[in-house]
């Protein structure tokens, strides 16, 4: 009964009820929708990082993770690789060498990370071909070809066919140094990983290192995302003696970044909130001071005070809770459709996204504990600023209110 | 035996600044069924002693008996409590519920006493047909004329069969005929549910219609008159 009288005193003054709804949706979804698209950012830089190098999983030799020393290699990795192809959750892995060292041309040298691949495993594994601009990928240069980000090329004046020399240490601690050609350059969205990520092939890197077999990584990829955690638990177990980690703890930095943003943003929408919540306290607020004599008739006939307060509460609540629903529909409807579509920003922000790691296309995204936050929120909001009014209700005195003229 | 008894009743407004003596020691008995018109020029206390009655304000020396229960010792809660069950209200206006139909707008009160659904739904009807206005259940106070809507009003007053009704003014807006009409529909079921009811007046048209004519001038019981019938 009580909450039909609220439902129905919500329309009495419909074109104030109807203007801090619409203040409410439109609110709510402008802050999903912001939230999304920097959510989908986040994301975007995600899916860059995991398709670019990091992969699901990657396994090592615990001490390599630590120390990063060429020395610290897997002691059997053949044997590895083969258990890695019997198991069904696993749909690719590749080995990689990796050793630090200096590339130098004639004229400038620069500190890398030295990658050895084997391109037709990593082709599979990783996107790397994918981000050739220039030259071909490990493919017409015989001996010793290296494949070099755009920012390293400009760096050393270096192009497809320049002759470069790396070097490096090997695994007897003897300064090794190799020439090798460049056979296609590549360009990520992040400058900084162009910039300093050399690749070569095992089959030439390892001899010089001073071991055929040498691999200091393991990377693979589960055939479904939300299998990962699972399977990096079940190599684990299968491994004990190397370290398995998932790519939620290689990019540590980014859930990070992920959480770290979710909450912010959560933040926005709460203050965003907050300033609709003074709206809907100003409407119920004048719906309750319209309503004097009426509420004293209530209370004089005997409508007690926790039935006066109540249904001031569910007036608000439910006013709030009708905006809120319309714009979360509204958000919800937007950002699935953008989210299919995607938002190119190559045209506000040309390049200058790419010093960051980041691209053009955002696909904004949020998932559902967000909405359930901002579900719990507009509750939160919606009792706070029912509360005054409601208090000012109870403070009618049944006598004076029904005596106003 | 007397349903309302008041015993030295006075009520000073603004007791600290400027006190204004609305009743002066108002002693008065209603007894069960009567029908009873409070009458007296502007200012003479007729609200404030239905007020008082009716346990909406609290008088500032006396006492008031209903059923031998002194409601002027109870606590705003309780008198809240105490009105839903056993008082009726009519008031000059604003009596109802705009969202709500004239059938909801009666069964408000049966609701809030927590009486069983279908007693209520029956009960209703029953007593919006005896006002007069049993086709026009579903409609809300903005569709009903003046007097039908204090029409909805008594009957809302009366559905939960109270102790007694009281009625501040009911016709003060109503044309003479809707006046005559409320009057009559009073009268009859005051006669046919004996239910007390007291209601105050300026109007020299409606006063004749109470059996009892109580005359109040300035806060002060100047005649009592029983016209009988
Ligand atoms: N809340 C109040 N504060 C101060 N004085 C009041 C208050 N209410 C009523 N009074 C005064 O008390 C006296 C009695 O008022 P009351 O309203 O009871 O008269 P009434 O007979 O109902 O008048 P009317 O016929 O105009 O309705 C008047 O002098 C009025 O000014
Ligand atoms: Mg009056």
């Amino acid at each position: 009964m009580l909450i039909k009288i609220a439902w129905r005193n919500i329309w009495r003054n419909t074109s104030r009820s109807l203007t801090i709804l619409i203040a409410i949706m439109i609110g709510l979804a402008a802050a999903l929708m912001a939230s999304a698209f920097s959510m989908g950012f986040v994301q975007q830089r995600f899916n860059n990082v995991i398709e670019r190098f990091v992969s699901h999983i990657q396994i090592h030799n615990p001490d390599f993770v630590h120390d990063g020393e060429v020395t610290q290699y897997l002691t059997n990795p053949q044997e590895i690789m083969l258990k890695l192809q019997q198991n069904q959750t696993v749909k690719q892995a590749a080995l990689r060498t990796k050793a630090n060292g200096i590339i130098a041309s004639a004229k400038v040298s620069s500190g890398v990370q030295i990658t050895g691949i084997d391109p037709q495993a990593e082709q599979r594994l990783t996107d790397l071909k994918g981000w050739l601009i220039k030259g071909a990928y490990f493919e017409g240069v015989k001996r010793n070809p290296v494949y070099i980000g755009q920012e390293l090329a400009t760096k050393l004046k270096a192009d497809v066919g320049s002759r470069l020399v790396l070097n490096f240490q090997n695994l007897d601690g003897e300064i090794t140094a190799a020439s090798f050609k460049v056979v296609g350059i590549f360009k990520t969205i992040d400058v900084a990983f162009d910039e300093t990520t050399v690749f070569v092939q095992r089959t030439d890197i390892n001899p010089l290192l001073g071991g055929e077999q040498l691999a200091h990584e393991i990377a693979l990829l589960s055939d479904d995302f939300d299998q990962i955690t699972k399977l990096k638990q079940q190599l684990q177990q299968q491994f004990p003696e190397l370290e398995v980690r998932s790519w939620e703890k290689l990019s540590q930095e980014l859930v990070l970044m992920q959480e770290m943003t979710s909450q912010s943003l959560i933040f926005l929408v709460f203050i965003i909130l907050l300033g609709l919540g003074f709206g809907i306290l100003n409407t119920m607020l004048m719906s309750v001071f319209e309503r004097t004599r009426e509420l004293g008739m209530l209370m004089a006939v005997g409508m007690n005070k926790k039935r006066v307060f109540l249904m001031i509460m569910f007036e608000t609540v439910l006013l709030s809770f009708t905006g809120a629903a319309a714009g979360m529909l509204l958000g919800f409807g937007l950002i699935s459709w953008l989210g299919r579509q995607g938002i190119n920003l190559a045209g506000v922000a040309g390049d200058s996204l790419a010093i960051y790691g980041y691209g053009n296309m955002i696909y904004p995204y949020l998932e559902t504990p967000f909405y359930l936050q901002t579900a719990f929120l507009v509750l939160l909001i919606a009792l706070l600023s029912a509360l005054y009014p409601a208090f000012k209700a109870l403070q009618l005195v049944p006598a004076e209110a029904v005596r106003k003229e | 035996m007397a349903v309302i008894e008041t015993i030295g009743l006075s009520k000073i407004y603004n007791e600290t600044i400027v006190p204004v003596k609305a009743l002066n020691e108002v002693n008065l008995a209603f007894e069960q069924g009567e029908f009873t018109s409070i009458v007296g020029p502007s200012g003479s206390g007729k609200t404030t002693l239905l007020n008082m009655l009716g346990g909406l304000d609290k008088p500032s020396s006396g006492s008031i008996l209903i059923n031998q229960t002194d409601i002027t010792k109870l606590k705003e809660r309780q008198l809240i409590d105490y009105r839903l069950r056993h008082i009726g209200f009519v008031f000059q206006s604003y009596n109802l519920i705009p969202v709500l139909t004239a059938v909801e707008n009666v069964s408000f009160i049966m609701l809030l006493q927590k009486q069983p659904r279908k007693a209520i739904d029956q009960r209703a009807r029953e007593i919006l047909e005896q006002v007069g206005l049993g086709d026009r259940l579903n409609a809300r106070p903005a569709q009903l004329s003046g007097g039908q809507q204090q029409r909805v009003a008594v009957a809302r007053a009366l559905a939960s069969r109270p102790d007694f009704v009281l009625a501040d003014e009911p016709t003060a807006n109503l044309d003479t005929q809707s006046a005559f009409n409320l009057l009559d529909i009073m009268e009859k079921l005051n006669r046919d549910e004996n239910i007390t009811l007291i209601f105050s007046t300026h109007d020299q048209r409606v006063i004749e219609r109470a059996r009892r004519v109580i005359t109040l001038v300035d806060g002060a019981v100047a005649s009592d008159e029983n016209h009988g019938s």
